[in-house]
């Protein structure tokens, strides 16, 4: 059949065999890539290791630093770059999981946001250095012949442990100074606080998997509390057979609430009262003693009343007996935990006593909440703050000023409610050094910036924030050569400044890697867990060393409780919550676009601010979701979208944390809003930290309707029956036991 | 030749397998579909030809069809494969050492290549060149010849073992004619040159000859 005199019946049959023809030639063009050749380079390795295989990873252990918790890693490595990350079960941590901002430390790494060069601020910019001349201005302005006043020198730093923060302990001494200020926004000072008093022991270990029955007030112990990672090994654990029973109550439900049995929503301010009514009815209906406790707690108990209180928190009486229903049926098997949104308030010391005062009553102290590992290398131990260092240090401009400041891993700037003012403060200190990897808000304002190595980069040794069922110190190697050739890790700048100060001590170290390499091999056998020396080599293939540590003995010492109510305030009618999530955590990762993807727990919103509001409140300010509301305190006022939404308290608003830089990298500039910018200067009473739950605030709707981008549409099933659901009366007739 | 000929029409239209109708109506299409059709005939004979082969230095095994006229790529240093590999008759698997165990072949570490070349031919230039870098703590930058799309997960470790190590009879000493397989008579060549398609029909073609695996996910993952 020739091609030019074809039929119609002919062309048909053709065109049914040029089909499977064109199938055929579509898989035989070259694709675009193919077409490549010569293009791409191939670098081979001058003499490798062994066992190193061009295509096949290898795993080396590091320690996550994506939060406080000191999670221990495996980092897979090929051809020389990290390719994933997942938790090393050798960590008693975390024993081999990893959640998604440790999974995103690689986007922290690869960042193309990462500050390559020194730069230092002449004319007003800053401007490309050299590390030579970087370090020659430090020395003029901290050197020994700078006649620095260690009293006018401060440094801010996130959570310090391990060699580094004895480091940082030898430049503060070298240079006079106690001006050490550590601060992190998501903390657990308050309870921390509570549990120095009461028990004696600042941290100690809830032990989650021995519980049957938990209850939490405000502590977002599985999403981000102290070690959410290591809480959620235990919860796994506390909820196969017997399947333990978890009651939350908070103003705003977290990714702990969501996974509770019941969930209770609760006026701020009231979670102390809650605790005296539960402890009430155990002391009322199940006949439990309260006779341990101080004479002053027993009649604050005795004297509360289950309508009354109820009309206080929003909690209805009945959830109040079917939660002391649980905890009396398991005596010495519960955990009571406060935190979160329960302490960060005005009166947020009372709540945690009162709810400390329920864990004495129920036998839990010395069962399920036992002592921290008294771990034996004290200067070594981790350091946490909260937003005390932050006021500290606030406080230090204000009282005489500073000359020198140094910012490691805070970016107090940022975080800073605008009401300390703390930007203008900032302007009077003449010499500020950042030591950071990216543009943040804080190093926008130095005066030097030194670009640091990323933790994938750089050598440390961390001590876990919450240690598991062993104490240890956990190792953070490098899992690849530096990126850019320009940037200098931690330990390498702390111990470059130790030299000039003291070089009989310290010059022999080439590297910092020479002074943990030594660090290392001067362990002594005696502390390891096994008796045994460490080695280099076995410390860095684990990731983690072992070590023995010794137990406290828990005091349970109560005084008084005094849960007063907060007051009313009728300009400002609703309270602010800045929540914490886990993703953007306080807005560190907000640079990182896989954490900006994951749709957070709740709303399930993505690259965005919004706040949460309950239905009754969105009825009665006429909004719906995605309308924008104003929320206005008396620092400010910020443009929110709102999400409505029935997890929460209707007195209630809450903006997420994280959102809302300026600057700070391309995935983070311009998105959403920061509510830490507007809260007020209030303090919770008995510590120094700032009540972040204690702002009160005003809504008005601000805009129309906006797109509000959100995985998912809906709440509810659309008759699906995914979930199997049962009405609420057969709930309440079962006690959800069933 | 109809590699080719396809090679340039799918650069010109940029047409894969999802074609339109109006495209397949132009007639250089239709010529093409129908030698198609007529090549398609051609292969199973072929392809009966190329099993019943009794002096093909590689048994159980079709060659996969297929030709290919790549870009002359410009190497850092001009590396005569053909004295390595079929002067002094060295193994292709002792320098591409990988390619029995990983996916890629790889490139030799610098190292390897010093190990006989400090004492070896010294005084030629490619050799000089070669120590220069070496000197200086640098491989010399390769320019990639062979490449597959990143949708495309190939193993050289799986191709050598089907056709080197689990093939019967097979002698690794001849294993060059499995690599000339996709990479065409490499021990002929100075540089690398691109003489095969490394497209999917060609992939296709090779796995149905062959009995390789016909699902997609094997190569696509």
């Amino acid at each position: 059949m020739g091609l030019k005199n074809i039929n119609r019946r002919g062309f048909l049959k053709l065109m049914g065999w040029s089909g499977v023809g064109a199938t055929v030639a579509g898989c035989d063009m070259p694709s675009t890539v193919t077409l490549e050749e010569g293009k791409e380079t191939v670098t081979s390795y001058l003499t490798p290791e062994e066992y190193v295989i061009p295509g096949i990873g290898v795993w080396y252990s590091s320690t996550c630093r994506q939060c406080p918790a000191g999670c221990g890693l495996h980092g897979r490595v090929r051809e020389g770059r990290i390719l994933k990350l997942e938790g090393n079960p050798d960590s008693p941590v975390n024993l081999g999981k990893l959640c998604q901002m440790g999974q995103s430390g690689l986007q922290g790494h690869y960042n193309p946001d990462r500050l390559r060069s020194p730069k230092a601020r002449k004319g007003g910019k800053l401007v490309d250095i050299t590390w030579d001349e970087a370090m020659d201005l430090i020395d003029q302005h901290v050197g020994s012949s700078a006649g620095l006043d260690g009293a006018r020198f401060a440094w801010v730093t996130d959570s310090i442990s391990g060699h580094q923060a004895m480091l940082i302990d030898n430049v503060m001494s070298a240079l006079g100074s106690k001006n050490l200020f550590i601060h992190e926004v998501v903390n657990s000072e308050v309870g921390q606080a509570v549990n120095r008093e009461v028990l004696g022991d600042a941290t100690p270990r809830y032990l989650i998997e021995k519980a049957h029955t938990i209850l939490s007030i405000g502590n977002d112990f599985l999403g981000t509390g102290d070690s959410p990672v290591h809480a959620s090994t235990e919860y796994a654990e506390f909820r196969s057979s017997p399947r333990g029973v978890l009651g939350v109550v908070e103003p705003k439900m977290s990714l702990t609430g969501a996974s509770a049995d019941l969930w209770m929503a609760i006026r701020p301010g009231t979670e102390g009262i809650f605790a005296l009514s539960v402890a009430n009815v155990l002391a009322t209906k199940h006949k439990m003693s309260i006779g341990m406790l101080p004479q002053s707690i027993q009649n604050a108990i005795m004297k509360r009343n289950l309508n009354e209180d109820a009309r206080l928190t929003g909690v209805s009486g009945n959830h109040v007996i079917r939660v002391a229903k649980w905890l009396s049926s398991t005596p010495g098997q519960s955990i009571v935990m406060a935190g979160g949104t329960a302490e960060s308030q005005v009166n947020g010391y009372q709540n945690g006593v009162a709810a400390m005062a329920l864990n004495v009553m129920l036998g839990n102290v010395g069962k399920t909440i036992v002592s921290s590992h008294e771990f034996p290398f004290p200067q070594l131990a981790h350091r946490t703050g909260g937003t005390g260092g932050l006021l500290d240090f606030v406080k230090a401009i204000d009282n005489g000023g500073l000359d020198v400041a140094f910012f490691s891993g805070a970016n107090p700037v940022y975080t800073a409610p605008l009401a300390l003012g703390l930007k203008d403060k900032l302007a009077a200190i003449p010499f500020k050094v950042s030591f950071t990897q990216f543009d943040d808000e804080t190093t926008q304002l130095a005066d030097l910036v030194l670009p640091i190595l990323s933790p994938m980069e750089d050598w440390a040794t961390i001590v876990p924030k919450v240690q598991g069922e062993h104490a240890v110190i956990s190792m953070q190697q490098p899992v690849m050569e530096p990126l850019y050739k320009d940037t200098r890790g931690m330990g390498d700048i702390l111990l470059g400044l130790l030299k000039k100060r003291d070089s009989a001590t310290y010059g022999g170290y080439d590297s910092y890697y020479a002074y943990l390499n030594q660090a290392i091999a001067s362990f002594p056998a005696n502390m390891a867990a096994d008796g045994k020396a460490v080695t280099w080599n076995d410390a860095l293939a684990k990731g983690v060393i072992a070590v023995k540590s010794g137990e406290k003995h828990l005091t349970t010492k109560l005084s008084d409780v005094a849960v007063a109510l907060p007051e009313e305030n009728v300009e400002f009618p609703l309270t602010l919550l800045p929540t914490p999530r886990l993703g953007l955590w306080d807005g560190r990762h907000a640079n990182l676009p896989w954490l900006q993807e994951a749709p957070d727990q709740i709303s399930k919103v993505v690259w965005d601010s919004w706040a949460e509001i309950h239905p009754s409140l969105a009825k009665q300010l006429e909004v719906e979701t995605g309308d924008a509301v104003r929320i206005t305190s008396a620092q400010g006022a910020i443009e929110v979208k709102v999400y409505v939404y029935k997890g929460i308290h209707p007195d209630v608003i809450a903006v997420p944390l994280g959102q809302g830089h300026k600057g700070y990298g391309r995935y983070a500039d311009g998105l959403g809003v920061n509510p830490l910018e507007i809260l007020d200067n209030v303090t919770v009473e008995n510590t120094g930290e700032l009540a972040l739950y204690s702002t009160r605030v005003k809504v008005e709707k601000a805009r129309n309707k906006d797109t509000l981008v959100m995985m998912g549409d809906h709440d509810v099933q659309m008759g699906r029956k995914m979930v199997s659901t049962v009405t609420p009366d057969v709930f309440e007739l079962t006690g959800g036991e069933a | 030749m109809l590699a080719t000929h396809l090679y340039s029409a799918g650069r010109a239209s940029d047409c894969g397998a999802s074609c339109s109708a109006s495209s397949l109506l132009s007639s250089t299409m239709l010529r093409t579909a129908a030698l198609l059709v007529c090549m398609l005939l051609v292969f199973g004979a072929t392809e009966t030809f190329a099993a019943g082969k009794k002096d093909s230095l590689v048994p159980n095994a079709v060659p996969p069809e297929g030709t290919y006229d790549g870009e002359d790529v410009k190497q850092p240093i001009e590396f005569p494969h053909y004295i390595h590999a079929d002067v002094n008759k060295i193994n292709c698997m002792y320098c591409h050492t990988y390619a029995r165990r990983s996916k890629v072949a790889g490139i030799p570490p610098t190292g390897k290549c010093m190990g006989c070349h400090s004492v070896i031919a010294t005084d030629k230039p490619r050799i000089k060149k070669l120590t220069e870098y070496w000197e200086k703590h640098e491989p010399p930058p390769w320019k990639k010849v062979h490449d597959v799309p990143d949708f495309v997960h190939f193993t050289h470790e799986k191709h050598l073992r089907r056709f080197v190590f689990d093939n019967k009879g097979m002698k690794v000493e001849n294993v060059s004619e499995v690599c000339a397989f996709c990479h065409g008579e490499v021990k002929k060549m100075t540089v690398a040159h691109k003489v095969k398609p490394l497209n999917m029909g060609f992939c296709r073609r090779c796995h149905e000859a062959n009995n390789g695996p016909h699902d997609c996910w094997k190569c696509h993952k």
